[in-house]
C-alpha cells in the first residue's frame, strides 16, 4: 500500500473495515456520521500508510487508531461532550444490525475481555469504556466518577495491563 | 536526560488510550524524546491492552454501500493529485515556451571582477560550512537514536537475563509423551524457564522441525485448562529461543505442553486439537 497500490488498500479495507465501522459507530453513534468519519479515515491511511511503523504494534491496530481520532475529533468538533459521554456509557445504537459473520475468533476475544474486566470490577470497565469510547480525558473521568484521579489512573492501567495480557506478545509485532 | 521517575509510568496509560491533558502529553513526549526503556515497554505492553479492548467492541454489520464510497474517495483523491501533476508540468512548459529576456551584456571592469570573486569565495566558505553544520547535525541526530535503542535493547536483555537467574525461576524440561511416537516425532527436546514473580517464560526447544503442513504449538495448562501460548516456528536446524512475556498465572499454571497441529494452530486457543506429544510439569 505504501507503493500506492489501491488492492491492497481494498484487501485491507475488506479485513479491517468490520471492526474500524463498530469502533467509529460506537463513538459517534450516528450511522451517516460513522460512514463520513470512515471515508476520512480510510484517505489519512491510504496517504499516510508510509507513517506505519511494525515495531510499534500491528497493522490492525494502527487502523483501529486513526479511525477512533478521527472519530473522537468529530465528536469534539461538534462540542458535544454529552454525546461523548452518551457513546461511552450506552449499548451500541439499535438500528445497524450486529455481524453475524463475525468470526469465532472475534467473539472468543469479546468473551475473554468481558472476563478479565469482570474480574477487574465494574469502574474498570468504565473508565476504559469513557476514554476509549468517550474520548475523555482522565481528569474528565475521575470528575464524572467522583473519584480521585489517581484512582483513576490505577484503574486504568490496572485494566490495560490485564487485557494486553490476552494478546501475546508474538500476536502484536 | 530527564530522570525516570514513576509518574512517567502513570502517564503511560493515558498516552496510549489520548486522554491525558496537555501539560502531561507535553511530560511524556519529552521524556520519551530523550529515550527511555521503560516507558517504552510499557507503552508497547499497555498499547496491546487497548488493541485487545477494541478488538472486542461489539461488531456491527456495516452498510454494503460504504465500501464503494471509500474506495470512490481514494480514487478521486488519485485523480485530484494526478490533474495537479499535470497543471504543474504545464506551468514548467510554459515557462520553457516563454523565456525571461536578459538585460543586454555590458563590459565588466576588473574591480568588478576581483569584488565578484571574493563575494563567490565567501559565499562558498559559508555554504560548506551550513553543509558541514547540517551533516553533523544528521549524525547527531541518529547517534541519539542509536543510543535510544540500544539502551531500550539493554533494559529488556537486563530484564530477561533476570528470568533466567532469579532464585524462584523454574526449569522445566519437557518430555515425549506416548503419542508423540505416533505423531512421529520421537527427537523433539524443549525448556521452559519461568519466573513466576513476573510470569515471564524463555522456551528453548531443538529438532523442533515439523511434518509438511504442521505446526507446534505451546500451551499453559492450568487448573482451568489448557492455554494456548502460540506456536512454535523454529529455524531450519529445529532450534528456537522464544520469550513470553506472560506464561500464565503461577497460582493456576500446572504445566507446558506442546501439540502438534495443522498449519496455523489448533481452531481454537483454549484446547489443542491434534496430538499432545511433550509434556512438563512445574517442580515446587
Amino acid at each position: 500500500m505504501r507503493a500506492g497500490d489501491s488492492r491492497a488498500l481494498e484487501e485491507l479495507y475488506d479485513r479491517h473495515n468490520g471492526l474500524l465501522y463498530s469502533v467509529v459507530l460506537r463513538i459517534v453513534r450516528r450511522p451517516a456520521d460513522a460512514e463520513e468519519v470512515l471515508q476520512e479515515a480510510w484517505l489519512q491511511i491510504w496517504k499516510g500508510a508510509g507513517t506505519y511503523s511494525e515495531a510499534r504494534g500491528t497493522v490492525g491496530a494502527w487502523l483501529v487508531t486513526v479511525a477512533r481520532s478521527r472519530a473522537i475529533d468529530r465528536i469534539r468538533s461538534e462540542g458535544s461532550r454529552q454525546r461523548a459521554e452518551e457513546a461511552a456509557g450506552a449499548d451500541p445504537p439499535p438500528q445497524p444490525t450486529e455481524d453475524a459473520s463475525a468470526n469465532a475468533a472475534h467473539r472468543q476475544m469479546s468473551e475473554r475481555v468481558g472476563r478479565a474486566l469482570d474480574k477487574l470490577g465494574p469502574q474498570h470497565r468504565q473508565v476504559l469504556e469513557l476514554a476509549y469510547y468517550g474520548g475523555l480525558t482522565q481528569g474528565e473521568i475521575a470528575e464524572r466518577l467522583s473519584a480521585p484521579l489517581g484512582t483513576v489512573k490505577s484503574w486504568t492501567r490496572q485494566a490495560l495491563v490485564r487485557l494486553s495480557e490476552l494478546v501475546p506478545q508474538e500476536d502484536w509485532t | 536526560m530527564s530522570q525516570h521517575r514513576e509518574e512517567h509510568i502513570e502517564l503511560c496509560s493515558g498516552y496510549v488510550l489520548g486522554n491525558l491533558s496537555d501539560t502531561e502529553l507535553a511530560e511524556l513526549e519529552g521524556h520519551l524524546k530523550e529515550g527511555c526503556g521503560a516507558c517504552e515497554t510499557e507503552i508497547h505492553r499497555l498499547a496491546r491492552g487497548v488493541w485487545a479492548f477494541a478488538g472486542a467492541t461489539p461488531r456491527l454489520l456495516e452498510p454494503a454501500a460504504l465500501r464503494l464510497k471509500v474506495l470512490e474517495t481514494i480514487k478521486e483523491d488519485g485523480r485530484d493529485r494526478s490533474r495537479e501533476g499535470k497543471k504543474s508540468d504545464a506551468k514548467r512548459d510554459m515557462r520553457r515556451a516563454a523565456p525571461i529576456p536578459l538585460p543586454r551584456r555590458r563590459g565588466v571592469p576588473v574591480f568588478g571582477w576581483i569584488s565578484a570573486v571574493a563575494a563567490i569565495l565567501i559565499a562558498l566558505a559559508g555554504y560548506t560550512q551550513y553543509r558541514e553544520a547540517t551533516r553533523l547535525q544528521h549524525e547527531l541526530g541518529a547517534a541519539r537514536q542509536e543510543i535510544s535503542r540500544l539502551t531500550q535493547e539493554l533494559d529488556s536483555e537486563r530484564q530477561w537475563t533476570a528470568v533466567a537467574t532469579a532464585p524462584q525461576t523454574r526449569v522445566v524440561e519437557l518430555a515425549l509423551t506416548k503419542d508423540a511416537a505416533k505423531a512421529g516425532a520421537t527427537q523433539l527436546h524443549a525448556r521452559v524457564t519461568y519466573d513466576p514473580s513476573t510470569r515471564q517464560a524463555i522456551v528453548s526447544v531443538t529438532d523442533f522441525v515439523p511434518p509438511s503442513g504442521k505446526d507446534f504449538q505451546l500451551w499453559a495448562i492450568t487448573k482451568s485448562g489448557p492455554s494456548s501460548l502460540g506456536l512454535v516456528r523454529a529455524d531450519r536446524e529445529g532450534r528456537a529461543m522464544i520469550r513470553l512475556e506472560n506464561a500464565g498465572d503461577p497460582f493456576t499454571l500446572a504445566a507446558f505442553a506442546v501439540s502438534l497441529e495443522n498449519e496455523g494452530g489448533a481452531p481454537t486457543t483454549t484446547a489443542p486439537a491434534g496430538p499432545v506429544v511433550m509434556v512438563g510439569k512445574i517442580g515446587t
